[in-house]
């Protein structure tokens, strides 16, 4: 089992003891949408080198060819949500060589993990007229939580760009560079004006890991965190810097509520904004 | 400085498309400021409506904005979000290109000739960033030739600042807000044009070829008191004197917690500062890396990976990022390059997204010793040479040997003293003593005096009114400036107080300049414990006082014990504190000892010596102590000062 924060500090893949020629890669998925999948699958201009460079053996969206392993290389998305997903990523992990976690779901537990603040049951009734046939989990949590991950590609979807970077270090057997850095740098670096600074725009940036190329505030709006919390977040004092600059005191947590809540650094915002969402309905409901 | 021969003209205001034609003539790309998602930016100007026209720059901690202003002014706005910088050194650069093919390697530099570039509206700070980043990237053995390239493919036109933004403090950094060396033209924007004056060969030809006539002077007047206006307007808000020293004495300091509680580690301060340089270079490779581009682009002291081994971050902590931009701007730049790598421009300031001002955390940090008092001026016909005459207006007893007398009458130069001087007393008659100055009035001082031999005696069991020659103040006393900020821990010994009571007074006089004081004294019996109603009212004025005595008696309830043995009661970290000690050799010895343990670097740890002076000036030898003179050097020393003389019997 892997510390609760094992997903802040992406561990690095083994080189391989010798290179493989062809690695056989698997891509997998629990709990997610598929959008990670499909970015792979948006690779277009590379998809004939990837396929040169790799077998691929498993890969939901793409083929409807199976393989029980085992890969060299296997790319997981989504989290862990169900008791049949904790038994089958214990299992995929056996059977991976090198396991790469792939996207918000697998890395944080996704947006998905709002329930873990929940009531699970009662969600589980009003959703589906026979909850007795489900068997789920109270929470979905990030597969490092589960089993040691050799490599994190964070994002909601994942980027293509650091997703061929991966690619590239594994057919040599080098780290992947995954910058750990903020958000602020990629905007900087772009020329992006500060939309926190210039406009009061609440932009989760500074605490949020790098990796999209700054997106967000490049379209006038601020990031939403969904590479989830960088190293050395310092979640509290952008929160308090919001609150004590317009934005509404109630609000500031809900904007850690998204794509990577569960991540620790962010988990305490979180809780605060589906406490006093839980706090609400409850008044209602009375 | 290259300064052209030609002299200042008026560019009247509708002729500026004129000057920016011109700077394009020879294809060359016009930058300047324009307007982009409600900042500047520095980009392509074609015309004057690309500059920020009727504009003005709001800027505070963590705050920009653009205002209308309704003039027809270009140069309201002062320094943009994005610095030339992104220019002359750009956040990306190609730097090889690396192919393998038949097993053979081959490797290319992909520097690019730069593009010829005129910079419109470079501001006195920016000039100054210009030259810094000349210094750092192409002043030293190695030259970076991109960049060096990049500066010499670009002109430069500056423009003083006529108003200032409240982040603004190049008046503290020596930069601006006039334009000084590396420009080739100087704009200072007036009501209905520019006043235009030549700076280099290659402005004297733009000049000939403006449509401007010579200026009057009127008009040249105008322009100089409106940068003189923006230059009373922002003051000198950084106090930059000792500023190197008083930093790097602080690397231990409580602050860089505090404003790591704050600090985000986002970098954005350092990608907006001009004159940052940190980059990394990183390596993109195609999938079967045959191909390998490596990219140099902005880095930052900010990010784990700036100072990542194998095995972790050198600086782990926000903490310690901070501090290493925060010295290296300030401190250790000017070890490396001759300059300070800050130009006041104040972009770190408003670009912070959480809104740290640098100039409140020198402050805090690194606090100037204004307001403290100083050491006394010699000049003049009294001091350290010279008697001057004051009258014992008072008596006391404060224990059954010793006593306080109150001196008035006396030189505004002796009670302009400092902590920890001491003072010559003359008696006719009897031999010249040193005595420490115990308390400053403002016409008068105290010294307290133990009746010791002949001529201490005799002084005690003088009368009022009796004139005594006084020589002073005299020597170095305490540093009272080096305890900003920090704990004060104050150990002392019998009449060891006497010299520390003038410490304790400046602590009181700005008690929220300093940390916690505690002050542990100790005396052979109660009834020797000077200025007894004082340590009872201490506590009151934020003072700990932590009391202890060799031999009690019935009255005492108190510790009983030697001085040091009190800091075995504490809960105290010595490490960010300054220690003051003033007492019996051997008590400072053990003292020393122990508060160096507790963390108190020897640099910090002060200590008050006694010798035979007589002179008081260095002159007559007596009081040689090793490599000082304890008159003259002292009385006051840090250990480290004084290495290990203080343990060396009989020196």
């Amino acid at each position: 089992m892997p510390a609760a924060d094992s997903h802040l500090h992406p561990t690095r893949p083994k080189a391989p003891a010798e290179a493989i020629a062809r690695p056989r890669v698997g891509v997998a998925k629990l709990t997610s949408c598929d959008g990670c999948q499909l970015t792979i699958l948006d690779l277009e201009d590379h998809l004939l080198e990837i396929a040169a460079a790799f077998e691929i053996v498993e890969f939901p969206e793409a083929t409807s060819n199976r393989s029980s392993g085992p890969y060299d290389v296997l790319l997981v998305e989504g989290s862990v949500s169900t008791p049949e997903q904790v038994e089958w990523i214990t299992e995929l992990r056996r059977r991976a060589g090198i396991l790469v976690t792939i996207g918000a779901c697998a890395t944080a537990g996704g947006i998905q993990a709002l329930r873990n603040w929940g009531n699970e049951p009662a969600w589980r009734a009003s959703v589906y007229p026979r909850p007795e046939l489900l068997e789920t989990l109270a929470t979905s949590t990030a597969i490092s939580d589960h089993v040691v991950v050799d490599a994190e590609l964070r994002g909601c979807p994942i980027d293509p760009h650091q997703l061929l970077e991966l690619l590239a270090s594994l057919r040599v057997g080098r780290r992947p560079q995954l910058a750990d850095e903020a958000v602020c740098l990629a905007c900087k670096r772009r020329g992006t004006v500060c939309v926190v600074v210039a406009e009061g725009i609440p932009c989760l940036g500074p605490v949020t890991q790098t990796g999209c190329g700054a997106i967000c505030p490049a379209f006038g709006r601020g990031c939403y965190a969904c590479f989830g919390p960088k190293e050395q977040a310092n979640v509290e004092s952008l929160a308090a810097w919001f609150a004590e600059h317009g934005v509404d005191e109630t609000s500031v947590p809900r904007l850690f509520a998204g794509f990577t809540a569960y991540a620790p650094p962010f988990r305490e915002q979180a809780e605060r904004a589906t406490r006093h969402a839980h706090g609400q309905k409850e008044r209602t409901d009375a | 400085m290259v300064t052209g021969a030609a002299e200042a003209r008026f560019l009247p205001r509708s002729q500026l498309q004129v000057l920016i034609d011109l700077l394009a003539e020879d294809g060359r790309r016009v930058i300047g400021p324009t307007v982009a998602d409600g900042a500047v930016v520095y980009d392509e100007v074609r015309s004057p409506d690309d500059l920020p026209v009727g504009l003005r720059d709001e800027q505070a901690p963590g705050s920009y904005r653009l205002v209308e202003t309704g003039t027809p002014r270009v140069f309201d706005v002062t320094v943009g979000m994005t610095s030339w910088k992104r220019y002359t050194f750009p956040p990306i650069v190609p730097l090889t290109r690396a192919s393998r093919e038949d097993g053979h390697l081959s490797l290319e530099s992909s520097a690019e000739t730069p593009e010829l570039l005129a910079f419109l509206g470079v501001r006195g700070c920016e000039l100054a960033a210009l030259r810094v980043q000349d210094r750092v990237l192409a002043g030293g053995p190695f030259v970076d030739t991109d960049y060096l390239d990049r500066r010499q493919s670009s002109l430069v036109v500056a423009a003083q600042c006529t108003r200032a933004a409240k982040t603004c403090f190049c008046t503290s950094m020596g930069t601006g807000p006039e334009a000084g060396e590396g420009a080739d033209l100087v704009l200072t924007e007036l009501d209905d044009g520019f006043l235009v004056e030549s700076r280099s060969p290659m402005g004297d030809q733009l000049l000939d070829r403006l449509p401007a006539d010579l200026a009057e002077p009127a008009q040249q007047t105008a322009a100089r008191l409106a940068v003189a206006a923006t230059r009373e307007s922002i003051g000198n808000p950084v106090a930059t004197e000792g500023l190197h020293d008083r930093l790097l004495d602080a690397l231990d300091s409580p602050r860089w917690q505090e404003v790591a509680d704050r600090c985000l580690a986002c970098a954005n301060c350092t990608l907006v500062c001009p004159t940052c340089f940190c980059t990394s270079v990183t390596q993109r490779a195609d999938l079967d890396t045959s191909t390998i581009v490596a990219e140099r682009s902005w880095d930052s002291c900010f990010t784990a990976g700036f100072a990542k081994v194998a095995g972790g971050s050198f600086r782990s902590r926000r903490q310690d990022r901070y501090r290493q931009w925060l010295t290296h701007k300030f401190a250790t730049w000017i070890d490396q390059f001759g300059t300070s790598g800050c130009v006041g421009c104040g972009r770190c300031i408003s670009w912070c997204p959480v809104g740290i001002d640098v100039r409140e955390e020198l402050e805090a940090i690194a606090p100037p010793a204004e307001g403290l008092r100083k050491h006394p001026q010699l000049a003049g016909g009294t001091g350290p040479a010279t008697y001057s005459i004051g009258t014992i207006r008072s008596i006391a007893a404060e224990t059954a040997d010793t006593y306080s007398l109150v001196i008035d009458g006396i030189d505004p130069t002796i009670t302009n003293g400092t902590p920890g001087q001491f003072l010559m007393v003359e008696q006719p008659g009897f031999p010249a003593f040193p005595i420490s100055i115990s308390r400053y009035g403002l016409d008068h001082v105290v010294l307290t005096v133990r009746a010791a031999g002949p001529a201490t005696s005799h002084l005690v069991h003088s009368e009022p009114g009796t004139e005594i020659g006084l020589r002073g103040p005299l020597g170095v006393g305490w540093p009272v400036e080096r305890a900003l900020g920090r704990d004060v821990v104050i150990a002392t010994g019998g009449i060891g107080l006497a010299p520390l009571r003038p410490l304790i007074d400046a602590l009181v006089s700005a008690r929220d300049r300093f940390g916690r004081v505690r002050l542990h004294y100790g005396a052979r019996t109660p009834r020797d414990m000077l200025y007894t109603d004082e340590l009872a009212s201490w506590p009151e004025l934020g003072i700990e006082v932590a009391l202890t005595v060799d031999r009690a008696g019935p009255e005492w309830l108190g510790r009983v014990g030697v001085v040091t043995q009190l800091f075995d009661q504490d809960d105290w970290r010595g490490q960010p504190a300054v220690a003051y000690l003033c007492g019996p050799e051997r008590m400072m010895q053990v003292a020393v000892r122990t508060v160096g343990e507790r963390g108190i670097p020897a640099e910090r740890t002060f200590v008050s010596l006694e010798r035979h002076m007589e002179c008081g000036i260095g002159l007559c030898g007596h009081c040689q102590m090793g490599k000082v003179f304890v008159c003259r050097d002292g009385p006051v020393f840090s250990v480290a000062q004084l290495g290990d003389a203080l343990n060396v019997e009989g020196l």
